[in-house]
């Protein structure tokens, strides 16, 4: 009890007649808390509970069967005639549109004679499994008609309704057949029986995937073997869902960025709670040693502090949760427009706010808290009564480290600097993080040097330019350096991320407009209309195309072709193109600098592909390997011939020539469709010419320049999620800014009732409080800028490269930069005007009186 | 004869197709073979019916079916895709435990697909999934494979196909086309291993097959039929059916067919024998149907009388759709005499339109 009783009277009591600084630090744990858990929340909902939308219909399947291009049919009846007890559901599956709503839907065709008999007779055991799919009896009925769909409830139709779907390039008129629920968490899909989708999809010849459920023994991987012998060499044998895993591994080093990007708001909280718990330990100086001289032990004061710590821990952590949980819904959306624009096609999942995450937003608040008040509050245990009852010797311990402080810094900074040349762990980069560590310390440790170092200068300027309350300014920050290098430490590490970040977004960016200047030679494009993806890819009629090419005024078109591949268990995308340069670009946007022509010339005579910058990274492999693809039936080895730059997807992208693709896999309709106008012709006149010609098509058309805003349009929208992170964390800065002042002032009521006393005007007190914030400012922007810089290179060279395998060209975005600084600098000025209020309504005559 | 109901029903699910597009059984067919053993596209209704009664070196009995059948959905030309649904193949599979008194059944319905199911002259096979029947060098080897049984057996024919009916067709009712093309292998030498439940049996004995293919055949007022197939001890058999009526009476288009030991048929018409039920019955728990299981067979011609029983009551294949009906089919064994020498037997029984009556007119 007595300790409690230390505790409540030392620490508790001050801290309500401190009210707002108090709501200061524990709005800061709280955002920083929050932030963590929103991306921890949003992470499991747009990514970690990610499955592949055409898992939708599938069962209790065991093993999948899929191949590139699709699975040859005729499997399905080698498989069928096995002599073993197995279920085989083939499956045409692609996307489709309903027009009406734009909404794009898992389009699922199953064989609905073989799989609605068998349901039905297991309708009378299971009537949950059965009841998912449409009826037997219907499906029977319109067996014959292939405008016949059956659609999941949630959509709102109702049997007979009639439904327009944009399928690949065309709209056709469906009926829906029957209704099946969707309501258990089940994905919307529109299902037609396996011979409708083949004619819509014009998907002859091959099937997308095979389901298999095979019985238990003697085990999956005994079953893999079996059926894998009984296939052809292309064709692969794999768990049913293994998709989803796939992209769960692709989307792992994301996750993970992200997931620290998001601790740095936890870490400028850390800076606020020392700072709070160092100027709490600084100001209750004479407290401490009036206990500690009444008898309580070092250990009662320390766990006091730390305790103190704990509180503003929980306390924030518990303002976290409901936070954390609420920024979770925006944050699940720009993460989802993240992923689907660079990885996969998915909709997130629900937001689940599970035991264990509210476990660990506690803990890591509580945790934080407690770690960065250790080493005040130790020092809090540390001071001898005797010591504590005499004033000025408080800056002394800082003063002394100052210079061997600085000497730890230079020696992390190597450190980090070795650390960023290591290589990537498990795909990680592990040693790019540490180095970001490392480097975020050593700037914490070389503050007091650098902000003494400013602050002796300044103080020799600034009373001549601003006056004498500003010399008072400089001087008081310099004289308490260590709340000033904490204060300084917190906000630059903010604006550090923040520039750091700014920067290697707006290299980024800067590399890709670069790169699409050579990228988009063509003048028009064309791809079936719908919702774009990185992982579908709808077709171009064949006719169409070739019709195209004699309209007048055009003078070539070019051909894509790209199918969703899976390469050494990650998904990749497979594509073909014409190989004949129309147009020589400037710059030559591959590895080895060679010109365009050449590397197609290669490309056109020999069984070579090229491979995009992120598939080399991901599958360690370069220029010259031998890479082994499965193509339909068959397995073929190509030769790298060069790697290409590619910022278009995270995803590894393989190009061959188009004649090679087709000799494997013989589906000639084109994915999308470069043209271009012959020289002297008005693009928009043959953009008119296109469009009368793809009349009954449903294509969308964009020139060259609709095509790079719309990719830029899209690549600022991926970004989204990290400008928040960054606002987050400077809020969580200034907001220091803010209580630190208070703190200050709160501290200096003394000295402020003093000057007060001695005729300085309220207006003085108030700009002498301003140019302190205004200096903490600049100190700020300047240590953050510098180490800004040096982390943007960590972060561009070293975890980008490592993490996604893209290279970027370094650019300072300085608009963006400059704007940026502005608004925190004026932020920081403005988290001035509250304590310099406070500062004003001092009454001096009381506080002179106390002296 | 015959006649379907999964099938039946399968047609009476799908949109009634053009009779008029196919071909119907009329007299003056000339079979030819092998080609008749497989597919004829242009009848609507096409079966392979392999029923049998074998047993393992130490006398456990065993009784099986396998059936094919083939309905015509569509013959549009614009449909040719491999998924497109062409005809409807359907299959049925059941195993009588004879002696340990279980009986497993089970069905399956696929399209051709890519050679999902069929019956294909070029490859000698006539199959639905892993149920196949493999023509080789003369002989048909049988394998169907389910969960919880599998049967391996090569059936060898004693005796060249029989033609039932006359002048090529099998009349069922009045009108020219009510008919089918009928054929049957009446003894087929059967081994080979029947698996049940991991347990693996080394069996021995006789095989019937039935092919048969139409269009509409069967009149409205035909409510159902008892059919018989009997292997008899002094290598003769005979084939049984005949149908009844809403009123109970006996259609005069019932008929039969022996075969002597040689190989040689003669044609039984509905007055050429008697095939009475007996007091005792097996009521299905799954139907409520009542099932006659004792017959009485008398063909005053041939000097034949046979008392017909089975070892096992419970033969029902309840079907999966509440469109199909159930129907009987079962192992049986016969007892008698000819020309007062004793005379025994085994043979298949199928009883129709127990439950309900059978609807046949689309």
């Amino acid at each position: 009890m007595p300790r409690l009783l230390l505790f409540y009277r030392l620490l508790v009591r001050p801290l309500f007649q401190e009210p707002v600084r108090a709501a200061l630090i524990v709005l800061a744990v709280a955002l920083g808390v929050a932030v963590v858990l929103a991306i921890d929340l949003a992470g499991n909902a747009a990514t970690g509970s990610f499955r592949s939308s055409m898992e939708t219909l599938a069962g209790d399947d065991d093993l999948e069967i899929t191949a590139t291009g699709g699975v040859p049919e005729d499997v399905v009846g080698v498989l069928a005639a096995l002599p073993y007890s197995i279920r085989v559901s083939p499956r045409i599956e692609d996307f489709a549109v309903i027009a009406e709503t734009k909404k794009s839907l898992p389009l699922i065709g199953m064989d609905l004679v073989a799989e609605g008999a068998t349901y039905a007779q297991s309708e009378s055991t299971n009537t949950a499994e059965g009841s998912a799919r449409p009826a037997v009896g219907e499906s029977f009925e319109h067996l014959g008609d292939l405008d016949s769909a059956w659609v999941s409830s949630s959509l709102g139709y109702k049997t007979g309704d009639r439904l327009q779907l944009l399928i690949n390039d065309r709209e056709s008129a469906y009926t829906v057949r029957g209704i099946y629920p969707d309501s258990n968490g089940k994905e919307s899909a529109i299902v037609m029986d396996i011979a409708a989708a083949q004619h819509a999809l014009t998907r002859y010849g091959r099937v997308d995937r095979i389901l298999l459920k095979v019985p238990q023994q003697p085990g999956l991987d005994q079953w893999t073997q079996r059926l894998r012998a009984a296939l052809p060499a292309g064709v692969n044998v794999r768990p049913q869902g293994a998709g989803t895993n796939e992209n769960r591994r692709m989307l792992a080093a994301f996750r993970w960025n992200l997931r620290l990007l998001s601790y740095i708001s936890l870490v400028v909280g850390a800076f606020l709670i020392y700072n709070a718990i160092s100027v709490s330990v600084v100001r209750r100086r004479a407290e401490v040693g009036i206990v500690r001289a009444l008898g309580a032990a070092r250990f009662a004061i320390l766990t006091a502090f730390v305790g103190e710590a704990a509180c503003f821990g929980l306390a924030g952590a518990l303002m976290g949760l409901p936070l954390g949980r609420f920024m979770a819904n925006g944050a699940v959306k720009l993460m989802a427009t993240t992923v689907q624009s660079l990885y996969v096609s998915s909709r997130p999942g629900p937001i689940e706010l599970t035991a264990s995450s509210i476990f660990f937003a506690l803990a890591i608040g509580v945790g934080v808290a407690v770690l960065s008040a250790y080493s005040p509050a130790r020092e809090a245990a540390m001071v001898s009564p005797v010591e504590a009852m005499a004033r000025g010797r408080r800056e002394y311990d800082t003063r002394v480290h100052k210079a061997r402080d600085f000497w730890l810094a230079v020696v992390l900074g190597v450190a980090a600097a070795a650390a960023s040349r290591a290589p990537a762990i498990a795909g990680k980069p592990l040693f790019g993080y540490l180095a970001a560590i490392l480097l975020v310390a050593a700037s914490a440790l070389a503050i007091p040097a650098f902000a003494d170092a400013l602050m002796s200068f300044s103080s020799r300027v600034i009373g001549g330019l601003l006056g004498v309350e500003a010399m008072l300014a400089s001087r008081s920050l310099a004289a308490s350096l260590r709340r000033t290098s904490v204060l300084v430490g917190a906000l630059s590490t903010a604006i550090a991320m923040m520039t750091s970040v700014g920067i290697m977004v707006g290299s980024f960016r800067e590399t890709v407009v670069l790169w699409m200047n050579d990228r988009l030679p063509a003048d028009l494009y064309l791809r079936p209309a719908g919702n774009p993806a990185v992982d579908h890819h709808p077709t171009i009629s064949l006719d169409l195309a070739q019709r195209l090419e004699t309209l007048p005024g055009v003078e070539a078109v070019a051909r894509l072709r790209a199918y969703e591949i899976s390469y050494d268990g990650i998904p990749a995308t497979l594509a073909s193109i014409d190989p004949q340069a129309l147009r020589k670009s400037r710059r030559s946007n591959f590895f080895s600098g060679r010109p365009i022509e050449q590397v197609f010339a290669e490309l056109r005579d020999s069984n070579a592909v090229i491979v995009s910058e992120p598939f080399t990274y991901k599958h360690h492999v370069k220029t010259s390997d031998s890479i082994t693809l499965s193509l339909g039936a068959a397995q073929a080895t190509f030769r790298i011939a060069d790697v290409y730059y590619d910022y278009s997807s995270e995803r590894g992208i393989i190009i061959m020539a188009r004649a090679t693709l087709l000799r494997y896999l013989p589906d000639p309709a084109p994915s999308s469709l470069g043209v271009y106008v012959a020289p002297g012709t008005a693009v928009e006149t043959v953009r008119a010419e296109l469009e009368r010609a793809a009349a009954g098509h449903s294509i969308l058309m964009f020139s060259n320049r609709d095509l790079r805003a719309e990719a830029i349009r899209i690549f600022d929208r991926t970004f989204a999620i990290t400008y928040a992170l960054e606002a987050v964390a400077v809020v969580v800065g200034v907001m220091g800014i803010a209580g630190a002042l208070l703190a200050l002032v709160i501290d200096r009521r003394r000295e402020l009732g003093l000057l007060r006393f001695l005729g300085a005007a309220t207006g003085q007190v108030r700009k002498l409080i301003l140019v302190e914030a205004a200096l903490l400012g600049v100190l700020a922007n300047l240590a953050g800028l510098i180490q800004g810089f040096a982390l943007s290179l960590i972060l561009i060279y070293v975890i980008n490269k490592q993490s996604f395998g893209w290279t970027i060209r370094f650019h300072w975005p300085m608009q963006i930069l400059l704007g940026a600084l502005t608004v925190v600098y004026a932020a920081t000025i403005l988290a001035g005007l509250y304590p310099a209020q406070v500062a004003v309504r001092l009454n001096p005559l009381e506080v002179v009186h106390e002296e | 004869m015959k006649s379907r109901l999964a099938c039946i029903a399968a047609a009476l699910l799908i949109r009634p197709p053009l009779a008029a597009q196919y071909r119907v059984a009329l007299p003056g067919y000339h079979f030819e073979f092998p080609r008749d053993y497989f597919s004829h596209r242009d009848f609507q209704t096409e079966w392979w019916y392999y029923t049998g009664n074998v047993k393992s070196p130490d006398g456990h009995r065993f009784g099986f079916e396998l059936t094919f059948f083939r309905q015509a959905v569509s013959r549009d030309p614009a449909k040719t895709a491999a998924w497109d649904v062409e005809d409807l193949y359907l299959a049925h599979l059941a195993l009588s435990d004879l002696d340990g008194g279980q009986f497993y059944h089970t069905e399956r319905t696929n399209r051709a697909g890519p050679g999902i199911a069929g019956a294909s002259e070029s490859i000698g096979r006539i199959w639905n999934g892993n149920w196949q029947i493999q023509w080789d060098a003369g002989d048909q080897k049988l394998q169907a494979i389910d969960k919880r049984f599998e049967l391996r057996l090569n059936l060898h024919a004693e005796k060249l196909p029989v033609i039932h009916g006359e002048n090529g067709v099998s009349q069922k009712a009045e009108g020219p086309g009510r008919a089918s093309h009928y054929i049957s292998f009446t003894r087929l030498a059967t081994s080979g291993s029947i698996a049940l439940r991991g347990k693996k049996f080394a069996v021995n004995g006789t095989s019937w097959m039935d092919h048969e293919f139409f269009t509409h055949q069967l009149d409205s007022n035909q409510t159902g039929w008892d059919w018989l197939s009997l292997q008899l001890g002094d290598s003769t058999e005979l084939m049984l059916f005949h149908i009844r009526h809403k009123d109970g009476l006996i259609d005069p288009y019932s008929a039969g067919t022996y075969v002597d030991a040689q190989g040689k048929s003669t044609h039984l018409r509905a007055d050429d024998f008697t095939l009475q039920p007996l007091e005792e019955k097996w009521a299905s728990p799954i139907t409520r149907a009542t099932y006659p299981v004792h017959w009485k067979i008398v063909i005053p011609k041939l000097a034949i009388e046979l008392d017909v029983i089975t070892p096992l009551k419970s033969q029902e294949l309840t079907g999966n759709s509440k469109f199909a009906p159930a129907y009987w089919e079962g192992a049986i064994v016969l007892t008698g005499r000819r020309n007062a020498q004793p005379l025994t037997g085994v043979g298949y029984l199928e009883m129709t339109g127990y439950d309900r009556p059978v609807h046949l007119a689309p």
